[in-house]
C-alpha cells in the first residue's frame, strides 16, 4: 500500500482531530476509571492527588495514592486543577498528551525510514535487491506511525486520563535515538522511561545494540555466504553502523565502542540530574529512598491487588504471605530469564529486539494497561515487510478486538452488577495475555523464517 | 519503699476519676433481644421483638452487635394470611419481616442453655461469630425479654423456663468478666419485675412490664390476622421512639415516666438500685442506639509531613476518659533529616543548599531544571548529528 504524502498527512491530521471530538466526550466514556486505562501507577486522577498533597505540605505518597515521579507533579498537577466553564475536565492534560502521541508518532515514522535505508543497503550489499520487489516495499515509517495513531488503544489512552503516553514517548525516543545513533537522546529517552515505570531498564540491551551495530539487518553469516561489491563505494552514510568485511573472515560486525561508551556517560549524567531534581523535590518528605520506596518498590512489590488486565493480581491475591517474596521473584525473573536467549538470536535485529522485549514487558509488568499495549502493537508496523508472511494474524486481530469488547463487560458484571465473579474478568486477562504470546512467538518465528528466507535465496 | 508509693498514686488517680466510671469508657452497644414464645397464637411475642429490632436498628445499633433469638415460626406459618409479612398493628403499615432481618438463633435454638451461652460467652468452640455476644468492658448492653412468664421464671419455647435466680447468677458472671459496662433489663411478661427480683451486680437497670400478681396484656387483635399482633408494654415503649431519632437526646427518666399505669393496665416498674447514674441524665439512646462522642483530632495522615507553619495543641490527653489522641510525626522526620546528609561532603553541601531552600523555591527550581534539562537535551543531540 502506497501512501501519497498528501494522503499520509490528511490521515495523521485526522487522528488528532478525531483525539480532540473524543476529548469532548471523555467524560461520558468514563475512561479514567476502568482498570484498563488507567492503573495505579499511570492514573491522571491518582496524580491529581499527589499535587494537591504536594500542596498541602504533605508527602505526595502518603496515603498510598500516587506512586508515580515526583517531576510530573510540577508539570501536569496544575493542569489537572484548571478548569474551563463547560468543557470538559482534564482538557488540559488531555491536550498535552495529543501533542505527545502526535510527536511519538513523528519518532516511529523518522524510526521507520533509517530501517528502509539500512534494510534496502544490506540487501544491496547482498545482491537481493529482488527480495524487496516480491515481499513488498512498503513504507514501513508511515505505515507504523499512522497505526499507531489510529489504533483504537492509542486513542483511548490518550483520552483516558493515564499518563501512559509519556512513557511511550520516553520509549521510542530510546529507540529513536538509538537508531539514529544519538547516544544522549537515546540515553534520556531510556532514563526518562525507567524512572517513570521500572520496567524499560531492559531495554538498555537493545539500545546499546543499536548503537553499537546500527538497526536491522540480516544475520552476519549471509554476509560471509553472499558475494558483496568489491568496490566498497555503498559504506553507508551513518556513521553508527560500521558493517566492513575482513579479509580472513572473522566477524562482519564491528562493534562500534565509541557511541556505547557515549551512551552510557550520558545516561549517568541524566540519571543524576533526574535523582537531583527528585531529592530537590522531595527534601523534606524523606528524600530519594522514600520516592523508590513509594515507586519502584510499589510496582515490585505488587502491593495493590486491584484488577488489571494483567496476571499478577489474581494470584497475588491468595498467595500465602510466607511465599509472597518467592513468587514475587518468581514473577519478576520470568521477564529477565527470556532477555538473553533473545538477544543472542536475534542480536542482528535490535529494532525488532526492542519490540519483542516492550511485548514481553507490556504483558507481564505488574500494571499493564492497554497504553503498554498501543506501544509494542504501533512498532510491530515498523517490520511489516518482514512480518508479511506472519501466521496468525487475523486471529489475533479479531482477538484483541474480542478481548478489548469482552473485558469491560466481564468488569461491569463482576463488580457493578454483581452477577458475575472474579474469574469471568481474570478469563479475559488470561485470554489477553495468551494472544500477546501467541503474537510474540509467531513474530519472533516469522523473522526467523525471514532470515531463512533470505539465506536461502544467497545460496540457491 | 516502691510499694506504698504506687498505692498511694493510684489512690489518687481514683479520687480524680468521675465517679460513673472508673477506668473504662463507653464506646460500643449490644442488643441482646429474645422472644420465647413459639406457635401461631403467640404472634405478639414475636412481633414484640422484631419491632423492638426495628428500633434498635433505626437507631444506629448494626446487625453485628444485636444478637435476636426468634422461634420465627410466624411469617411463613401456613396460618398467615400474609405469607412472609409481620405486622404489630392492625393498619398493616409497617412490615416488621423485610429485608434486613438477621435472626441469629432461630426455631429450637432458642433454648435456655443457648441464651445462657450468649450471655456469659461460654460457647463451643464451633460457633460462629454473628451468634456471640462480644461485648467488652465499654459496652452498654440492652436485653430484652418477651413471653409467657409468671413468679420468678420465664416460659423457654412451651417446655423449659428460666428463673430469676439464673438470670441473676448469668450477669453476676457478666460482670465478673467485665462483659459490659452497663446493663438495661427490659421485660414483657405477666409478673416480669419478679424476673429480675434476684439481681445483684452493680450497673444493672431494670424494667418489667408488670409487677408481682398483675398480668400483661395485649394491646388489640387484629382481625385480619385472628391474633393479637402486640402487646401493650411494648406498644407504649414504640410510640416513645417513633418520635425519637439518633440525634435526640431524650432521657431514660422520660421513657419509664411515659408509661401510664391505666393505658397499660399493669404498672410498670423499674429496678435502679443497682444503677448509679440518676436516669435523667442517661439519654435513651445509650441503649437503645448507638451515638459515639467523636473526638477531633488534628493530624493527617501518618507519614512525611512537614512542620505545620501554625503551632496546633498536638497530644490532647483526656484523663476522665483515659483517652490520649494521635501526634504528628514532625519529630522523626527532623531526625530522619538530620541521618541522611551527614555522610560526606556532598551531601554536606547538599545540605547548606537545602536549608537555603525552602518548599516553594524548590517546586520552582523543579520546574526550571526539567527545562534545562529539555534544553541540554536539544543541544546535545543537536551536536552529535
Amino acid at each position: 500500500m502506497a501512501l501519497t504524502r498528501r494522503s499520509y498527512w490528511a490521515l495523521a491530521v485526522g487522528s488528532l482531530i478525531f483525539r480532540l471530538i473524543l476529548i469532548c466526550f471523555s467524560d461520558d466514556l468514563n475512561l479514567g476509571s476502568r482498570p484498563e486505562v488507567a492503573t495505579p501507577v499511570t492514573s491522571l486522577r491518582r496524580l491529581a492527588e499527589g499535587y494537591w498533597l504536594k500542596n498541602s505540605s504533605m508527602s505526595p505518597y502518603s496515603g498510598s495514592m500516587y506512586h508515580g515521579s515526583p517531576l510530573l507533579l510540577p508539570v501536569l498537577g496544575p493542569l489537572t486543577i484548571k478548569r474551563v466553564e463547560g468543557l470538559p475536565s482534564h482538557l488540559f492534560c488531555s491536550s498535552i498528551f495529543i501533542i505527545i502521541d502526535f510527536i511519538t508518532a513523528m519518532l516511529i515514522r523518522a524510526t521507520g525510514q533509517k530501517l528502509i535505508s539500512t534494510n534496502h543497503q544490506s540487501l544491496q550489499r547482498l545482491n537481493l535487491s529482488c527480495v524487496q520487489e516480491t515481499t513488498g516495499c512498503t513504507n514501513v515509517g508511515d505505515l507504523a506511525s499512522l497505526i499507531f495513531l489510529w489504533n483504537p488503544f492509542t486513542l483511548i489512552t490518550c483520552v483516558g486520563s493515564s499518563t501512559s503516553p509519556i512513557d511511550n514517548l520516553m520509549v521510542v525516543l530510546a529507540i529513536y535515538g538509538a537508531c539514529s545513533g544519538l547516544p544522549s537522546l537515546a540515553a534520556f529517552g531510556w532514563v526518562v522511561a525507567t524512572h517513570l515505570s521500572l520496567y524499560p531498564a531492559i531495554l538498555v540491551i537493545p539500545v546499546i545494540l543499536l548503537l553499537g551495530y546500527g538497526p536491522d539487518v540480516p544475520p552476519s553469516k549471509l554476509f560471509l555466504l553472499g558475494k558483496s561489491d568489491e568496490s566498497g563505494s555503498d559504506y553507508p552514510s551513518d556513521k553508527t553502523s560500521s558493517k566492513q568485511r575482513s579479509k580472513d573472515g572473522s566477524p562482519i560486525y564491528l562493534f562500534s565502542w565509541r557511541p556505547a561508551l557515549c551512551f552510557i556517560l550520558w545516561s549517568l549524567i541524566w540519571s543524576s540530574y533526574i535523582f537531583f531534581l527528585s531529592f530537590i523535590s522531595l527534601k523534606e518528605f524523606g528524600g530519594l529512598s522514600e520516592m523508590m520506596k513509594k515507586t519502584h518498590g510499589f510496582i515490585l512489590n505488587v502491593e495493590d491487588l486491584s484488577p488489571n488486565i494483567g496476571v499478577f493480581w489474581y494470584f497475588f491475591a491468595e498467595v500465602f504471605e510466607f511465599f509472597r517474596s518467592f513468587f514475587l521473584i518468581v514473577f519478576h525473573i520470568n521477564i529477565l530469564f527470556m532477555l538473553v536467549p533473545l538477544v543472542i538470536r536475534l542480536r542482528h535485529r535490535p529494532c525488532f529486539l526492542a519490540f519483542v522485549y516492550i511485548a514481553i514487558m507490556s504483558m507481564l509488568k505488574s500494571y499493564p494497561s492497554v497504553g503498554d499495549s498501543a506501544l509494542y502493537l504501533g512498532l510491530l508496523g515498523l517490520f511489516a515487510n518482514e512480518l508479511a508472511e506472519m501466521r496468525f494474524s487475523f486471529f489475533l486481530l479479531c482477538g484483541y478486538f474480542g478481548i478489548s469488547l469482552l473485558s469491560p463487560v466481564m468488569h461491569n458484571l463482576w463488580i457493578w452488577r454483581g452477577t458475575g465473579n472474579a474469574n469471568f474478568y481474570f478469563a479475559t486477562g488470561i485470554a489477553y495475555a495468551s494472544l500477546q504470546t501467541v503474537l510474540i512467538v509467531e513474530s519472533v518465528s516469522t523473522i526467523l523464517k525471514h532470515d531463512r528466507m533470505l539465506r536461502n535465496k544467497l545460496t540457491a | 519503699m516502691a510499694r506504698p508509693c504506687i498505692l498511694f498514686l493510684l489512690l489518687l488517680f481514683l479520687t480524680f476519676s468521675s465517679p460513673s466510671c472508673a477506668s473504662t469508657v463507653h464506646n460500643n452497644n449490644w442488643a441482646v433481644l429474645v422472644c420465647t414464645s413459639r406457635f401461631w397464637f403467640n404472634y405478639r411475642h414475636m412481633a414484640n421483638t422484631l419491632s423492638l429490632y426495628r428500633t434498635v436498628k433505626r437507631l444506629g445499633i448494626p446487625d453485628e452487635r444485636i444478637i435476636l433469638m426468634l422461634a420465627d415460626d410466624m411469617a411463613c406459618n401456613a396460618r398467615n394470611s400474609y405469607p412472609a409479612q409481620v405486622f404489630n398493628n392492625e393498619n398493616h403499615m409497617l412490615n416488621l419481616y423485610g429485608d434486613n432481618v438477621e435472626v441469629d438463633y432461630r426455631g429450637y435454638e432458642v433454648t435456655v442453655e443457648n441464651f445462657l451461652r450468649v450471655l456469659t460467652g461460654r460457647h463451643e468452640t464451633a460457633v460462629p461469630r454473628s451468634k456471640r455476644l462480644l461485648s467488652d468492658e465499654g459496652s452498654h448492653i440492652l436485653l430484652y425479654m418477651t413471653g409467657h412468664g409468671g413468679d420468678e421464671f420465664l416460659k423457654f419455647q412451651d417446655n423449659e423456663e428460666l428463673q430469676s435466680h439464673d438470670l441473676a447468677d448469668v450477669v453476676k458472671q457478666m460482670k465478673e468478666k467485665n462483659r459490659f459496662k452497663e446493663l438495661l433489663i427490659m421485660v414483657d411478661t405477666c409478673q416480669a419485675v419478679t424476673l429480675f427480683s434476684q439481681l445483684q451486680s452493680p450497673g444493672v437497670l431494670a424494667i418489667g412490664s408488670s409487677k408481682k400478681g398483675e398480668n400483661s396484656y395485649s394491646h388489640h387483635l387484629d382481625s385480619d390476622i385472628g391474633v393479637s399482633v402486640v402487646d401493650r408494654f411494648t406498644y407504649y415503649t414504640l410510640a416513645f421512639f417513633e418520635k425519637l431519632d439518633m440525634y435526640s437526646n431524650a432521657s431514660l427518666s422520660s421513657l419509664f415516666n411515659s408509661y401510664d399505669p391505666h393505658l397499660l393496665m399493669s404498672t410498670a416498674s423499674y429496678r435502679e438500685d443497682l444503677y448509679e447514674r440518676p436516669l435523667s441524665q442517661v439519654p435513651v439512646t445509650n441503649f437503645f442506639g448507638s451515638v459515639m462522642k467523636t473526638v477531633h483530632t488534628d493530624s493527617a495522615y501518618t507519614g512525611f509531613s512537614m512542620e505545620p507553619e501554625i503551632h496546633v495543641s498536638l497530644v490532647n490527653e483526656n484523663i476522665e476518659d483515659g483517652r490520649r489522641v494521635l501526634q504528628t510525626k514532625t519529630t522523626q522526620t527532623q531526625e530522619t533529616k538530620h541521618n541522611a546528609t551527614e555522610s560526606c561532603p556532598f551531601h554536606a553541601w547538599l545540605k547548606v543548599l537545602q536549608d537555603k531552600l525552602d518548599n516553594e523555591n524548590a517546586d520552582k527550581l523543579v520546574v526550571y531544571g526539567l527545562g534545562s534539562m529539555i534544553i541540554l537535551l536539544v543541544i546535545s543531540s543537536w551536536f552529535s548529528v
